[in-house]
């Protein structure tokens, strides 16, 4: 039996940052497709290459085995694919049944035919068990349903090839237990289907067969029989750390930097948490479980509250970045374009912002002593070229460099790292490792947010792992391996993995 | 001579001469050129200074909107902000005060809380800038309507007179107070961390708080400083003209804003100066002057005012993508 939709052997970088490389997978009908992968090892890559979203560099696109040289998205869907988005791709003002049939209207005399959308809108909702009036903004809804309407939007279009990327992640046990018997179903009805999702035992139970990848490319295509929840952790974390990160070495004080108990920021509740002084504390989970609140809400960036809470010294949340500057934390955001960097100031301005934020706002500057202070800095971090040059003309991991070095001259005492390595050369990545190890050493406290498990492992003293907004488990230094973060990071059973 | 171009000196040479202000002081010399060649009187020394005297109303309203403009807003309260200052001037007549300084102070602090005003709702209530500042002037005119009428005002304050027409050492005081001023607000906006925080806030303001700028105090200050050079402005529209009407300021809105992008500011905020607003403001009122002299009836002149903006606009202000 011919796959439905395959690809063979194709790769795919951005900006010379190889994602995929030669990556093989074939969809075949009646057959229920897993694709695991850690945060970043390309997984959503894979689904836009299927899916006609991206082109691929090298490699082919096939369709019912036969080479399709220029995919687009308009071909896959007459060629009956159909994705479900893990970012919900639905319009929040349209009603279910617009959203559902949007694109895809039926016409009559030029004319929406709202009589036959309601019909057919009707049939796919009942698939999927949503019983609210159609006529219902979907921006009404809560996450879950929205979620089951991308699901009906999917299947009003009579998919042959259906590709689910993460649909459970937002879905409740019930919805979820909907979504696996219709699963089943449609796999019964000869239609090919891909799911991708970081619950293992959903896979072990709903799927038949599996594709690893681990940082673009594939290091399993096999059958799920005969392979359990570990077997299939080692093939996803297995890797070698080399000499990337620098010799550990304990510098914990039994001083805490920064203590909350039942503090709540965004998606975070009920979290207790003591950061040592002269550790470096991993925060790790899979992407969006809220870790990124508690370093603002921490920060001051975002509002939160606690039932009690210290921070260097002081009693209480600092409530406001300006305050808690003042307390000796400083925070570098994961995107530093849009939130870490002025792209088009110079690299001296950046680097001096800080300073601006705290200095009296009518002293007169010494544009001399900001140059001599950029200029050190770039030194010490080293960073080359002319720091008169716009922002934008440095390369991701000097950007990253910058986004540090402005807060060296301020000494923080607590530094909040979100994701620093993200997008960042291995070269970068060695000397952000050192620096936040020597950091650590030099008695300060670092908070380490990172989707890199062998970062987490290799850097820190421990590493609170957040599931649904909450710690989920704190992993001390004995206990820390990646088989051990992801799992707790899934949920999967500890005993299972326990080797 | 590429030598001399490489050289530190000689590259500080070029990019003054590459810079926005620069090429804005250069068309308004080359149109100042042209126009006395083609028009009798047009060069004269009494009508250049007349020239940058009106310049000096529009210089002082699109002061405090380029600080608004970099930081990343704008103000469209400013045309009303100037006719409540020429209008309650002379409202406040205290017979008490010789020098009539204390009416003025009174007015300016007035029209910077009304600046303030528009700085909560932008920053605390986070309404869009445009909406604020346009809500903001429609209640301004409102309230004006209801207190000054349809009649002219007289201003009768020896301070604004002496503003409006008083000519020490030969310069007319408005261009003084316009000089001063220029003087005051680039040292604040190039030489202070204020100054910085404001471009920050421009280029990136989830970037700028997330470094710890004081959002909210440093919006709040910004509208505040456009509020009080508008009232400021009517101050010295007002001494100028010697009456206040509704609909006085009017004319300045489009042109503190035009003066702001024709002096090279992103009207996306955080990159600009004042140095170029200042041309920006000369070049305006010469383009006035010169269709003035072209002779064509109200209409005419509207439309050719807006088109010669625009084409000026399509010359020289016309901004890069951003990414």
């Amino acid at each position: 039996m011919a796959p439905l939709l395959a690809a063979r052997g194709v790769s795919k970088a951005f900006f010379g940052n190889p994602v995929l490389r030669d990556v093989s997978i074939a969809l075949r009908p009646g057959r229920v497709h897993a694709l695991l992968g850690e945060n970043g090892a390309g997984k959503s890559t894979l689904i836009n290459l299927l899916s006609g979203a991206l082109r691929p560099d090298g490699g082919t696109i096939e369709v019912d085995g036969r080479e399709v040289s220029r995919m687009t998205p308009v071909h896959a869907r007459q060629a009956g694919i159909a994705v479900v988005q893990q970012e919900l791709s639905l319009t929040a003002s349209l009603s279910i049944a617009e959203n559902i049939g949007l694109g895809a209207y039926p016409k009559r005399f030029g004319l929406v035919d709202y009589r036959e959308l309601a019909a057919r809108a009707k049939a796919a909702c009942e698939l999927v068990g949503l019983h609210e009036p159609l006529s219902t903004p979907v921006g009404q809804l809560p996450l879950g349903r929205r979620q089951m309407v991308e699901i009906a939007k999917a299947l009003y279009r009579k998919p042959r090839v259906l590709i689910l990327d993460e649909p459970t992640s937002s879905l409740s046990a019930t919805e979820t237990k909907i979504l696996t018997d219709l699963l089943e179903r449609l796999r019964g009805e000869g239609i090919a289907i891909l799911y991708i999702s970081h619950r293992l035992n959903e896979v072990m139970t709903l799927c038949q067969h599996v594709t690893v990848l681990k940082d673009g490319t594939c290091t399993a295509d096999q059958s799920l029989e005969g392979t359990d929840a570990a077997g299939l952790v080692r093939l996803m974390v297995g890797r070698d750390p080399g000499d990337l990160f620098p010799q550990w070495r304990p510098s914990a004080s039994p001083a805490t930097a920064i203590s909350v108990r039942n503090f709540s920021a965004g998606l975070m509740h009920d979290v207790d948490l003591d950061i040592r002084t002269g550790e470096v504390l991993g925060i790790g989970g899979l992407v969006g479980q809220g870790q990124e609140d508690l370093l603002l809400g921490l920060y001051g960036a975002i509002p939160a509250r606690t039932a009690s809470a210290t921070v260097n010294g002081a009693s209480g949340l600092p409530g406001g970045v300006p305050k808690a500057n003042a307390l000796g934390l400083a925070y570098v955001p994961a995107d530093r374009k849009r939130e870490g960097l002025h792209l088009i100031h110079t690299i001296t301005t950046n680097m001096m912002l800080p300073a601006f934020a705290r200095l009296p706002a009518l002293k007169l500057r010494s544009r001399r002593a900001e140059r001599e202070t950029a200029r050190g800095l770039a030194a010490q971090l080293g960073i080359k070229g002319d720091l008169a040059r716009q922002a934008q003309a440095l390369s991701g991991g000097n950007q990253q460099k910058v986004a540090l070095a402005k807060w060296m001259p301020h000494d923080p005492l607590v530094l909040l790292l979100n994701d620093p390595t993200r997008g960042v050369d291995v070269e970068t990545k060695r000397e952000i490792y050192l620096m936040l190890r020597a950091f650590a050493a030099a008695g300060k406290a670092v908070v380490l947010l990172s989707s890199d498990t062998p970062e987490l492992v290799h850097l820190c003293e421990r590493v609170a792992v957040v599931r649904d907004g909450r710690i989920a488990a704190m992993l001390d230094r004995a206990a820390l391996s990646e088989e051990a973060i992801v799992s707790a990071a899934m949920g999967a059973e500890n005993r299972k993995v326990a080797a | 001579m590429t030598a001399w171009k490489d050289s530190a000196g000689g590259r500080r040479v070029m990019a003054v001469l590459s810079s926005r202000p620069f090429l804005t002081v250069a068309i308004v010399a080359a149109v100042w050129i042209a126009a006395s060649f083609a028009s009798r009187g047009f060069g004269a020394y009494g009508h250049l200074r007349y020239l940058v005297e009106l310049g000096a109303v529009i210089g002082l309203v699109a002061a405090g909107q380029t600080f608004v403009v970099i930081a990343g807003g704008i103000d469209l309260s400013v045309a009303a902000i100037v006719t409540v200052s020429a209008i309650s001037l002379p409202l406040l007549s205290w017979g008490a005060d010789p020098t009539g300084l204390a009416p003025v102070l009174a007015v300016l602090a007035l029209t910077t809380i009304i600046g303030l005003v528009n700085g909560l709702g932008v920053a605390l209530l986070r309404v869009h800038p445009m909406i604020m500042t346009l809500a903001m002037a429609t209640f301004l005119q409102g309230l004006l309507i209801i207190i000054a009428g349809g009649s002219a005002v007289t201003a009768e304050n020896p301070l604004v007179h002496w503003l409006g027409n008083a000519r020490p050492a030969g310069i007319p005081a408005g261009v003084l107070l316009w000089v001063a001023v220029s003087v005051i607000v680039l040292t604040v906006m190039h030489a202070t961390p204020f100054g910085a925080r404001i471009f920050a806030m421009g280029a990136n303001p989830l970037a700028a708080a997330l470094s710890g700028v004081p959002v909210t105090p440093t919006t709040l200050a910004v509208y505040g400083i456009s509020g009080f050079t508008s009232g400021l402005a009517g101050v010295l529209v007002l001494g100028m003209n010697g009456q206040g009407y509704v609909g006085i300021g009017d004319p300045y809105l489009l042109a503190s804003i035009a003066a702001v992008v024709l002096g090279g500011t992103s009207i996306l905020g955080g990159l600009g100066t004042y140095a170029g607003t200042i041309p920006g403001a000369i070049l305006l009122v010469t383009i006035t002057a010169l269709i003035t002299v072209v002779n064509a009836s109200p209409g005419w002149r509207s439309i050719l005012f807006g088109s010669l903006i625009l084409g000026l606009l399509l010359l020289s202000g016309r901004e890069q993508a951003r990414r």
